[in-house]
C-alpha cells in the first residue's frame, strides 16, 4: 500500500511537471495545424501517464491473504448469511487468531462474478460451486486438488460421503471439492386429494415404478369445483422442466456422459428409453400445459395450492412450515415418497449438492484444508441434508417437520446421484434444453428421437474438442 | 489574443480527463477485444493463442445462424414498426390542441423504463392464461396465442413489445416536424394538395433525414437486443437473439474468446449495413 502510495505521489509530479512543459511549447507554437498536431501528441503522452496510474493500482499485489486471513466467498443472502455468519463466528472465535475467515457474500449473478474474480487474479480462497461446475473450474487449474488430504482426513473422510454425492466433487479421478449438502429428489404428495380420490398412498420405502407412477396420477387428474362454484383441473403431476431431463433418462437406463466422462449416451436405446418415459407423462394429460404452469407462478405452487396432488422436489423444499402458515380450509397432509425406480430397480433420484472448493493457490496447504475441515463440519449441521452416511436422523434436528419423511429421506440419499459431469456440461446441456426438453413440453408429439440424435453428434464435436 | 490563448488550454485541460476515460475504458477494452477473439480464453484459465479458429468454428456452428436469423428476422419487422409508430404519433402530436402536452409526457414515459422492468411486466401481459392482452381478448370471445410459449408466437410477442416501446422514440421527429416550414404546407394547400399528399411529398421527404438516422440507430439497437430477451426468452431457440447467445457463450460456456469474436462478427454486420444504407442514402434522403 506503501509502495503504492509513493509511486502515485512521483507520478503526480512528472504529471505536474508536464502539464506545465505542454502549455508552455503550446503557447510558443504558431499556426493552428501544429498547435493541434502538439495538443494531439500531448493527449496520448497524458494517456500513457494516467493509465500508469491507474495499472499501478491495478497491478499491486493481489494476494490479499497476509497468511491468516482466508475469503469464503458465497451465495447466501438475507437469512441464510445470518446464519452462515454465525458459523463463520464461531469458528474466527474456536481459532484464537490462528486464522480469520472474511465472509464475501455475492447473492446475484454468483458465478459471473466468481469468474470475475479469478480472471482478475483475486480468486476466493475458499467458495461454494456447484456440482455441474466443478470439473470445469478443475479442467481450468481454478480449484486445488485435494485428494491426498481429503482421504488422509480424520475428520471428514470420503468413505464416509454418499456414493452419489462424492462423485459430484470428483475431476479425473480426484477430488476438488468437499460436498456440504445433499438434497435428493423426493416425492410429496398430497394425502387428502389421494383420500378423495380412493387411491392408495404409495410405499414409503419406494419401490414403484414409472407406468405405476403415471398410473396414480392419471386417477388424480380430475375436474373439480371450488367454494365459488367454479370449474377447475387437478392434475396427477406437474413437470414444466423440473424435475431435470436427467432423471427421466435415468428412469430408462440411460445417461448423458458416461462414467468415464467422455462418451456421450444421449442417443442410446436406454436414454430414448427415459425421454419416452416423460413424452408419455406429457401425453398422458397429467400434468399441466407448459404454457399454464406460469399462470399460478412457479410450479411449487401447483402443489400448495392443491392444484397437483405430487410434486418432485428436493427434500429440503419447506412445503412443511409453508402449508402450517396457511389458512385452516388450505392446509392437507403431506405424506412423502421415493423417486420411481430406474430400469436397474432402484429410485435412482436427482441428487442437487454443492461443494466447498479452494483456490488452486491453497493447493497442498494443510492449514486451509484444516479450516475446510472445519467449516464443512458446521455446514453438516445446517443444512439438510448431510451428505454423510448414518446422520439422517441428525435431519430432525435441524428441521422437525421433516420427521415423518425420515424413512423416506433414507431412502432417497442412499439412492440418488449426479449426472457425469464434464467441463462441457453446460453446452451440452444447453442443447438437451432448448432442442429436446423444451420442445417436448411444447409439443408432446416431438420427434425426439430424431433430435436426441442430432444432440448426441453435436456433443460428441463439443467433447472431441477437448485438448 | 493573450485571452484566447489561455481559453483553448483550459479547454483541452478539461477534455483530456474524459479523453483519458474513453481510451482507457473504450479504446484499450476494443483493441484488447481483437487479441482475446483470436485466443482460447475462457475467463477461468489461461488463454492460448489460436488465430481464427474462433470465427471458423462461429460459421461451423448452427446456433450461430439460429441467433442471427431470429435478430435479423426481428430487425426486419421492428425497425420499419417502430418507425412508422414514432412517425405516426409524432405527426399527431405536432396538431395544437389543449392536452398535448400532457400526451407528449404519456408517450415519452415508455423511454423511461429500464428493459428488464419492462421484460418483467410484459411477462405478466402475455401470459397465455391470466395475461393482459389474452383477458380482454377473451371478452369478446377470441382464445389468445400461447405468446412466448408458442415458438409461431414468439416474434409477434417481441414486436408487441417493440410497438410500445417506440412510442417514446417520437421525440426527434416531432422536433424535425416543427422545423418545417409552415409556407409549404399553405402553398401545397393552395395547390390543392389532401393530407396524404402534403404528408408524402413534404412531411415525409423533409423528415428523411431523421427517418435516415433513426433507421441506422433502431438497426443497431435490434441487433444489440439483450435485457428483455435475456428474461423472457421464448419456445425452443426463437429467443436466441444474437446477443443472448453471446452472453451465454462468454458467462454460461466460459468461452470469452469465441463470445468476443461473435463480437467482432456482429460489428462487421452493423458496419455492412450502415455503409450499405450510407450508399442508398443519396436516392432517398433528401438534403439542401
Amino acid at each position: 500500500m506503501l509502495i503504492y502510495i509513493k509511486v502515485n505521489i512521483n507520478l503526480f509530479k512528472v504529471i505536474k511537471i508536464y502539464l506545465y512543459k505542454y502549455t508552455k511549447s503550446f503557447l510558443r507554437s504558431k499556426g493552428s495545424m501544429k498547435r493541434l498536431k502538439i495538443a494531439f501528441i500531448h493527449a496520448v503522452c497524458a494517456f500513457l501517464i494516467f493509465s500508469t496510474v491507474f495499472m499501478t493500482g491495478c497491478g499491486k499485489n493481489t494476494d490479499d491473504n497476509d497468511g491468516n486471513t482466508y475469503v469464503f466467498a458465497t451465495w447466501a443472502a438475507g437469512e441464510e448469511l445470518k446464519e452462515f455468519q454465525e458459523i463463520i463466528d464461531r469458528i474466527n472465535n474456536e481459532a484464537n487468531g490462528d486464522f480469520y475467515i472474511k465472509t464475501l457474500s455475492i447473492p446475484s449473478d454468483y458465478y459471473i462474478k466468481i469468474s470475475t474474480y479469478v480472471a482478475g487474479k483475486k480468486t476466493p480462497d475458499f467458495f461454494w460451486l456447484t456440482q455441474e461446475l466443478i470439473s470445469k473450474y478443475a479442467s481450468m487449474g481454478v480449484i486445488a486438488d485435494i485428494t491426498d488430504e481429503f482421504k488422509a482426513s480424520t475428520e471428514i473422510n470420503p468413505d464416509t460421503f454418499y456414493p452419489g454425492v462424492l462423485a459430484s466433487a470428483e475431476y479425473d479421478c480426484k477430488y476438488y471439492g468437499v460436498p456440504w449438502i445433499a438434497n435428493p429428489l423426493i416425492v410429496y404428495y398430497n394425502r387428502d386429494l389421494f383420500r378423495e380420490a380412493g387411491v392408495d398412498f404409495p410405499d414409503p420405502l419406494g419401490g414403484w415404478t414409472w407406468d405405476e407412477f403415471i398410473d396414480v396420477a392419471s386417477k388424480l387428474t380430475v375436474k373439480k369445483t371450488d367454494s365459488n362454484g367454479n370449474q377447475y383441473q387437478q392434475y396427477g403431476y406437474i413437470v414444466d422442466g423440473w424435475p431435470n431431463i436427467e432423471t427421466f433418462i435415468w428412469a430408462g437406463g440411460g445417461d448423458i456422459v458416461g462414467e468415464n466422462g467422455k462418451d456421450i449416451l444421449i442417443d442410446s436405446h436406454e436414454t430414448l428409453k427415459g425421454l419416452g418415459i416423460l413424452q408419455k407423462i406429457l401425453k398422458s394429460g397429467i400434468t399441466p400445459k407448459y404454457s399454464e404452469v406460469a399462470s399460478l407462478g412457479s410450479n411449487n405452487v401447483w402443489f400448495e395450492k392443491q392444484r397437483a396432488a405430487m410434486f418432485m422436489g428436493g427434500i429440503q423444499d419447506n412445503f412443511e412450515e409453508k402449508i402450517s402458515k396457511l389458512p385452516e380450509e388450505e392446509r392437507f397432509e403431506i405424506g412423502y415418497a421415493p423417486m420411481p425406480v430406474c430400469a436397474d430397480g432402484k429410485p435412482h433420484g436427482f441428487d442437487w449438492t454443492a461443494s466447498t472448493v479452494m483456490s488452486k493457490k491453497l493447493e497442498g496447504d494443510k492449514k486451509a484444508f484444516m479450516i475446510l475441515e472445519k467449516i464443512t463440519k458446521e455446514f453438516f449441521k445446517w443444512k439438510i441434508a448431510p451428505p454423510i452416511k448414518g446422520t439422517v436422523e441428525q435431519i430432525v434436528e435441524i428441521d422437525p417437520l421433516k420427521e415423518p419423511a425420515l424413512p423416506t429421506i433414507k431412502i432417497c440419499l442412499e439412492n440418488a446421484r449426479s449426472a457425469n459431469y464434464t467441463p462441457e456440461w453446460n453446452e451440452i446441456n444447453d442443447k438437451l434444453w432448448n432442442r429436446i426438453y423444451s420442445k417436448m413440453l411444447n409439443d408432446p408429439d416431438f420427434d425426439y428421437e430424431t433430435e436426441a440424435k442430432a444432440v448426441a453428434r453435436e456433443a460428441r464435436e463439443i467433447m472431441d474438442k477437448r485438448k | 489574443m493573450k485571452k484566447r490563448k489561455k481559453g483553448k488550454n483550459i479547454g483541452f485541460l478539461f477534455v483530456l480527463p474524459w479523453v483519458t476515460g474513453m481510451c482507457l475504458f473504450g479504446v484499450v477494452p476494443l483493441v484488447a477485444s481483437v487479441f482475446i477473439s483470436m485466443t482460447d480464453w475462457g475467463i477461468l484459465g489461461d488463454f492460448n493463442y489460436i488465430g481464427l479458429q474462433n470465427y471458423i468454428d462461429i460459421f461451423n456452428d448452427e446456433i450461430f445462424y439460429v441467433s442471427l436469423w431470429v435478430t435479423v428476422r426481428y430487425a426486419i419487422f421492428a425497425v420499419p414498426l417502430t418507425i412508422c409508430t414514432a412517425l405516426l404519433i409524432a405527426v399527431f402530436l405536432n396538431i395544437q390542441t389543449k392536452a398535448v402536452g400532457f400526451f407528449r409526457s404519456v408517450f415519452y414515459m415508455p423511454s423511461l423504463v429500464s428493459g428488464v422492468a419492462v421484460a418483467v411486466v410484459f411477462k405478466w401481459i402475455l401470459d397465455p392464461n391470466y395475461g393482459l392482452i389474452n383477458s380482454v381478448l377473451n371478452i369478446f370471445g377470441i382464445k389468445g396465442p400461447n405468446w412466448l410459449f408458442d415458438p409461431n408466437w414468439v416474434l409477434p410477442s417481441y414486436l408487441v413489445m417493440a410497438f410500445w416501446g417506440a412510442c417514446g422514440g417520437y421525440l426527434t421527429y416531432l422536433a424535425a416536424l416543427k422545423d418545417i416550414p409552415k409556407e409549404l404546407y399553405e402553398a401545397a394547400k393552395i395547390e390543392g394538395a389532401g393530407f396524404i399528399k402534403r404528408t408524402t411529398k413534404i412531411t415525409v421527404p423533409l423528415l428523411s433525414p431523421i427517418i435516415f438516422y433513426n433507421t441506422i440507430m433502431g438497426i443497431i439497437s435490434a441487433f444489440r437486443k439483450f435485457s428483455d430477451a435475456y428474461v423472457l426468452g421464448g419456445a425452443g431457440d426463437e429467443g436466441r437473439f444474437y446477443m443472448v447467445n453471446l452472453y451465454q457463450e462468454a458467462f454460461s460456456f466460459y468461452k470469452m474468446g469465441y463470445a468476443t469474436a461473435l463480437a467482432w462478427i456482429l460489428f462487421v454486420i452493423i458496419m455492412d449495413i450502415t455503409i450499405v444504407l450510407n450508399i442508398t442514402k443519396k436516392y432517398w434522403v433528401y438534403s439542401d
